[in-house]
């Protein structure tokens, strides 16, 4: 046990951070062309995600030829850290980068990983990730969107929703029903459509704060007609690897989630003093300030409760502190946007001002923080709700039978 | 930071568990709770000496084994695991601390400790020193000092100073507490004479009043630490409860109302748990967060138990609330750790102040 991160990974840092500096888009060039949704990526983040690429920076713990320099996870952490705490993304398209690539260099022949998993690491193509539908949400394994193989194709007919980016993505990495008669986990495979095949309708949803600029999205398939050769992995074993998929997404979201905490409560506690001077009493003052203080505690236990899982991922153990962290962090983002609000008071109804630096995404709560606190609930819902995550905890890490 | 334990560290935990399985048995606890031990309180606190535990947070210089704040956590967790009646805190986690952080280095009083031959304790509260030539005298009243009744020695936390006072020389009451393994009493200083070599901080020293704060934290961290060890062990114990208790046909662990109970506990005990060890690394490590980090420990600490003895006691039905079972030794010692050296109030209260949210922000003092 210890404190600090060692030398090395300090000097990696001060590395990163020069070459960061030196390397990133401007704020104005940022600002000029934002990312309109989460499958958009306006050309300064094509350049920049290429860039990344290039030199080794876009997935660090990758090898160079896949867009890193094989850097272990303590490096991993430094590095975003530092790019969150610079508001770049790495990339507009976090599902693209995050989920599928990986997913698809995991699974996927070689010739799929060279249509479609690099292009997504070069800053060449954005995808979306076909999951949620009407009746199948927490119950993801309850999906129907129906895939038929018919000769050298499956014709594809269902609907999709919450599909974050579809409105602009190149690509769909698909999650539909090949088997019918199996049980709901063994009947699922996976498929790459390409989001101009004929049959596809995108309806975009606009969302709950700036309908201005909708990222979810429903996706309507009626006799979608594609190769059987995008069939990735096996045929009806898209569950084990939708397990995986999200797997790549567990293993540091926490640290966005923390970091999301961090910077909010940071922003919190800068304007808090101004805040608390400007209300009415002394009682009401050490009732706001027990808030914030309660906020401090989380936060920090926040940051340490994802070490401590770190810790084991690092080495090769379970780490039921993902389930714990997705809960814990956004609930605790949702709470730190609600006290900001409360200590506004009326003024809390005052429509905040958009940044349009092109890094807002709906993962990413902004405005004001009445707004943050509407928008947070993208996070205490989406992938695994918090009542999921508890479930999960309840039975996995826990061992309480099922009802 | 890395949060996991080292291999030296999870084996004094391993061993420090598997002996006091054997040494401290629930019927030991029992036994102090109806009033009859025979012996067995002496017996444990002999086979922690000779295991060497009282030093392992004293200098090696000291006759110690010099070790850090994390595995003296980890002796305190075991130590909790089991409801020890031990002085173990009283002497290790703030007798010792007080010395050896406010200039006592060399003292008689660390190697006492070390060689398990000294116990001691911490008196602080409404106590005001005079100066008497080269010697002081110190008079007043200090409350829920724990263990006062066996120990040797006191550290006298005082208005200016800090003193090493003779047990014998106070007039020491005990007072029924709810947790037996954990004696308090009402410990009165009416005029005791204190000669310079027992000064450890002098009136007015403010460098030395900074090891007085040191030492605060170390036994603040070691009394969340004991704390959330004891509630794990109530949620562990309700858990499996809730495993095999069967009603309408079925584990009650099975129906939903009380998993997402379990989950609420189970993240509860682990935030506490991770800012127990952060703060004891920061002292380990004489990091400057060593300053909130234990009251945010204490805080997290007070939040986990509410919630815990709570639903220990409530999902364990009828039967948590008997005598008989041995649930109430550890819903008693996890209210004991939590209302000593401040609850959850005071110490956010403290952060409030360290935050910079109050303007008229006091020094941290704990009754």
């Amino acid at each position: 046990m210890r404190l600090r991160f060692d030398d090395s990974a300090e000097a990696f840092r001060l590395e990163f951070r020069e070459w960061l500096a030196a390397n990133r888009p401007s704020p104005a060039e940022m600002a000029a062309e934002p990312s309109l949704s989460t499958g958009h990526a306006p050309q300064w983040a094509r350049d920049w995600t290429r860039k990344m690429f290039d030199e080794g920076w876009l997935v660090p713990g990758w090898p160079p030829e896949r867009g890193g320099r094989n850097a272990g996870p303590v490096e991993t952490i430094i590095y975003m850290e530092e790019l969150y705490k610079a508001r770049v993304p790495r990339t507009t398209n976090v599902q693209g980068l995050g989920i599928v690539a990986p997913s698809i260099l995991d699974y996927g022949r070689e010739d799929q990983i060279e249509e479609y998993a690099m292009p997504i690491l070069r800053g060449e193509k954005t995808a979306c990730l076909g999951m949620s539908e009407p009746d199948a949400g927490s119950d993801l394994a309850g999906l129907k969107c129906r895939a038929v193989l018919d000769g050298e194709n499956f014709v594809i007919n269902g609907q999709k929703v919450w599909t974050s980016g579809a409105n602009y993505a190149d690509f769909c990495f698909l999650f539909c029903r090949t088997d019918p008669d199996a049980p709901k986990h063994k009947g699922i495979s996976i498929v790459l459509v390409d989001m101009n095949t004929p049959g596809i309708t995108v309806r975009p949803l606009p969302e709950i704060i700036h309908p201005e600029h909708p990222d979810l999205n429903e996706v309507f398939l009626d006799d979608v007609v594609v190769p059987a050769a995008n069939l990735v992995g096996e045929l009806n074993n898209g569950w084990a690897m939708a397990n995986g998929s999200l797997a790549h997404e567990r293993g540091m979201v926490w640290l966005n989630n923390v970091l999301s905490d961090e910077m909010a409560l940071d922003e919190l506690l800068a304007e808090a003093p101004a805040r608390l001077a400007a209300l009415d009493s002394d009682m009401e003052r050490a009732v706001m300030t027990d808030a914030l203080v309660r906020l401090q505690i989380d936060t920090v236990a926040a940051r340490c409760l994802g070490y401590r899982g770190f810790a084991k991922l690092v080495r090769g153990g379970d780490a039921p502190e993902q389930a714990l962290m997705k809960w814990f962090a956004t609930e605790l983002r949702q709470t730190i946007a609600l006290v900001g609000a409360e200590l506004e008071g009326d003024d809390a109804v005052r429509m905040g001002e958009v940044v349009a630096d092109g890094t807002q995404s709906v993962d990413d709560p902004q405005g004001s923080w009445l707004e943050q606190y509407f928008h947070s609930f993208a996070n205490t819902i989406s992938a695994g709700a918090s009542e999921i995550q508890q479930n999960i905890i309840a039975e996995r890490v826990l061992g309480l039978p099922r009802a | 930071m890395d949060f996991e334990f080292t291999s030296d560290q999870l084996e004094l935990r391993d061993n420090a568990r598997a002996v006091l399985a054997g040494a401290c048995p629930p019927s030991l606890v029992r036994s102090v709770f109806e009033g009859n031990d025979d012996g067995g309180v002496e017996k444990l606190w002999s086979t922690l000496v000779e295991l060497g535990w009282p030093a392992i947070g004293v200098p090696e210089a000291d006759g110690g084994l010099g070790l850090t704040f994390v595995e003296t956590g980890l002796v305190v967790e075991e130590l909790a695991r089991v409801v020890a009646p031990s002085p173990f805190l009283a002497t290790v986690t703030q007798f010792a601390p007080f010395v050896r952080e406010c200039g006592g280095a060399g003292s008689p009083w660390l190697a006492g400790v070390a060689a398990g031959e000294l116990r001691g304790t911490l008196a602080q509260g409404e106590i005001a020193e005079e100066k008497d030539g080269s010697s002081y005298r110190v008079f007043g009243r200090a409350t829920h000092v724990l263990d006062a009744a066996t120990a040797d020695e006191i550290v006298v936390v005082t208005r200016g100073g800090a003193f090493v006072v003779p047990a014998a020389a106070a007039k020491i009451e005990p007072m029924p507490v709810i947790d037996p393994t954990m004696p308090m009493a009402t410990v009165t200083f009416a005029d005791v004479r204190v000669d310079g070599d027992r000064v450890l901080v002098e009136p007015g020293d403010t460098r030395g009043r900074a090891g007085v704060e040191r030492a605060m934290g170390e036994a603040i961290t070691a009394m969340a630490l004991s704390c959330v060890a004891t509630c794990r062990v109530i949620f562990e114990t309700t858990l499996e409860y809730a495993k095999v208790r069967e009603q309408f046909g079925k584990p009650i662990g099975s129906f939903q109302a009380l998993k997402h109970r379990f989950a609420r506990m189970y993240l509860e005990v682990e935030k506490a748990s991770a800012l127990a060890y952060f703060a004891a690394l920061t002292i380990a490590e004489d990091d400057p967060r060593r300053a909130t980090a234990p009251s945010m420990a204490k805080a997290a600490a007070n939040q986990c138990q509410r919630l815990v003895v709570t639903d220990g006691l409530q999902l364990h039905g009828g039967i948590g609330f008997t005598w008989e079972n041995d649930l109430h030794f550890w819903l008693k010692r996890a209210k004991t750790c939590d209302f000593m050296f401040g609850g959850g109030a005071a110490h956010r209260a403290y952060l409030a102040d360290a935050l910079g949210l109050n303007p008229s922000a006091k020094v941290l003092q704990f009754p």
